[in-house]
């Protein structure tokens, strides 16, 4: 599903954020990307979606190597890749419901699919009846979950997810995470990078550990450290 | 399909209300720009009435009497042949060919154009002198042909049209260039208040790019934004075009009798087409300010 070919990117002479970087995710896996801060998980999720580009390496997603995808391509790859960020990333002036359905609205789905996916998409997360809320009238948690939601909507292959628990209590951070595990369950592969050593301890999944920007572990059913 | 023009009307109209400032000082600029254009083309029209007689390189007119006979007629035209070493091309405008320029020359005036009929037109030999032929040559010819019998008069273009040309080109160009520098505020303005649309809206752009939208599905609604400033600018400034032309018309019927400016009028329909061209010029700027705004910022 996904495969690097010594990646190297960097973004100025003295920066050199993700180096000579190889590894192969099959579909359905879910595998962490661990590493003390600045080691480069974030620009290497950046690259899995086309949001940065390697100068060097190959990045193959779902059969195509990215790294020269034309940009007329680009929103093609997107629609098959979720994403979640540690900050959520909702649209404030918009309510739950209209948070997801932005997802399927955008890329042209209609409004009966829109209708139809988007209260099950809420189900699946746990956020029935909640729907007319607003963001800011939701606990991180909850607007956490509104996130996986549009992330999950369209059914991508893969998700992508960028710290999510970073700034969620270890209970509401577990609870993301069975979400998550659950999503994997349904075939989607999920790349996370995390800090969270709980977290990776208890899952057991494959760790993928960077040092300032080099791979330096990559261990099946593994710990943090 | 359906839902795509309805998330696109609705973004376009959001977009409006949120920027409502810039929004107006943008079509306020546009319509003023267009009036310029309008009126610089409508004025340009209307002394091209005035000079209605003289185009094409005419200078001088042979005024014949309604009462000539065919053969007064011949023998003037056997004069002006005889001239042929001064005189290029001379052309007999019959009593309906000088009935339709009357209809443009007393545009101003239907009272007195509503007196003339083919019974007392005066009808005319319009000449256009040779290359090498002044005018002042050709003045000392016409008396070959003003001593002819059926003859009324004969008139040169110098003597009426200089001072008119002169003011025309003066305030068309003018005109004109005050009202090039305007559209290109409007097309400033535009760009800054779609800029600023876009820049609103970073983070909805940025969920959109990540969820896959293509940029023409984010552009377009800020295109369409920008295009319908300069076509509601055009509309204003259509409005605008209309009521001073139909003042003016007016107010030219008051002027008195032979004030030499009753045909500074434009009656003939040519200010719809002057509407549509600053339609099509606001809708042009619309989309040159909006579009490049799209493109250069698309990336936040
Ligand atoms: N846009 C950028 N411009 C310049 N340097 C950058 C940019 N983004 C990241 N970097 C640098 O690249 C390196 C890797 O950053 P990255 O964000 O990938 O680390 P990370 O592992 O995600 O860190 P954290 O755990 O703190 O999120 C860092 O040294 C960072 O300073
Ligand atoms: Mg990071």
């Amino acid at each position: 599903m996904i495969r690097l070919e010594n990646v190297t990117k960097s973004y100025s002479a003295d920066v050199v954020a993700v180096r000579d970087a190889s590894f192969d995710v099959a579909k359905g896996e879910f595998v962490f990307l661990v590493g003390p801060s600045g080691s480069g998980k974030s620009t290497l999720l950046r690259m899995l979606n086309r949001q940065d580009r390697p100068e060097r390496g190959a990045v193959w997603v779902a059969g195509r190597n990215i790294v020269d995808m034309p940009p007329g391509r680009v929103p093609h790859l997107r629609r098959n890749i979720g994403n979640i960020f540690q900050d959520y990333k909702l649209l404030l002036e918009k309510s739950v419901f209209e948070n997801v359905a932005f997802a399927q609205e955008v890329i042209g789905r209609p409004p009966h699919v829109i209708k139809q996916q988007v209260p099950a998409v809420l189900e699946l997360v746990g956020l029935a009846g909640k729907e007319d809320r607003l963001p800011s009238q939701l606990s991180g948690g909850e607007q956490q979950r509104v996130s996986v939601a549009r992330a999950f909507v369209n059914r991508p292959l893969i998700l992508l997810a960028d710290e999510p628990t970073g700034n969620l209590d270890p209970a509401t951070g577990e609870g993301i995470m069975r979400l998550l595990d659950r999503i994997n369950k349904t075939g989607t592969t999920v790349v996370m990078a995390t800090h969270d050593q709980r977290i990776v301890n208890t899952m057991r999944k494959r760790v993928i550990q960077l040092d300032r920007g080099v791979i330096v572990r990559d261990q099946a059913r593994g710990v943090y450290e | 399909m359906l839902a795509r023009l309805r998330y696109t009307l609705r973004e376009t109209f959001d977009s409006f209300r949120r920027n409502a400032t810039l929004t107006l000082a943008a079509v306020i600029t546009a319509a003023i720009s267009l009036l310029g254009v309008g009126l610089t083309l409508l004025s340009q029209h209307a002394f091209d009435n005035l000079l209605a007689r003289w185009e094409g390189g005419v200078e001088m007119i042979v005024f014949m009497n309604p009462t000539a006979t065919s053969d007064q007629l011949q023998l003037v035209e056997d004069a002006l042949t005889a001239q042929s070493q001064f005189i290029a091309e001379s052309t007999y405008c019959d009593e309906q060919c000088s009935l339709t320029e009357a209809d443009r020359i007393f545009a101003g005036e239907p009272g007195v154009r509503d007196l003339l009929n083919e019974e007392n037109i005066l009808t005319q030999y319009k000449t256009v002198p040779t290359d090498e032929t002044d005018v002042e040559t050709l003045r000392l010819v016409s008396d070959a042909f003003s001593e002819l019998p059926g003859v009324y008069d004969v008139s040169f273009a110098e003597d009426q049209i200089s001072l008119i040309s002169q003011l025309q080109s003066f305030f068309g160009f003018r005109l004109l260039m005050l009202s090039v520098f305007l559209l290109l505020a409007a097309i400033l303005l535009i760009w800054n208040t779609i800029r600023t649309a876009i820049f609103a809206r970073r983070r909805e752009i940025e969920v959109m790019k990540l969820v896959g939208a293509t940029d023409w599905f984010i552009r377009i609604p800020f295109m369409l934004e920008g295009l319908l400033h300069g076509v509601i600018g055009g509309a204003l400034a259509s409005v605008g075009l209309w009521a001073w032309n139909t003042q003016w018309t007016n107010g030219v019927q008051s002027f008195p009798d032979n004030s030499g400016f009753s045909a500074l009028v434009v009656v003939d329909g040519y200010d719809k087409t002057v509407m549509l061209i600053m339609f099509v010029i606001g809708a042009l700027a619309g989309a040159i300010g909006s579009g490049i705004a799209a493109s250069r910022f698309l990336d936040v």
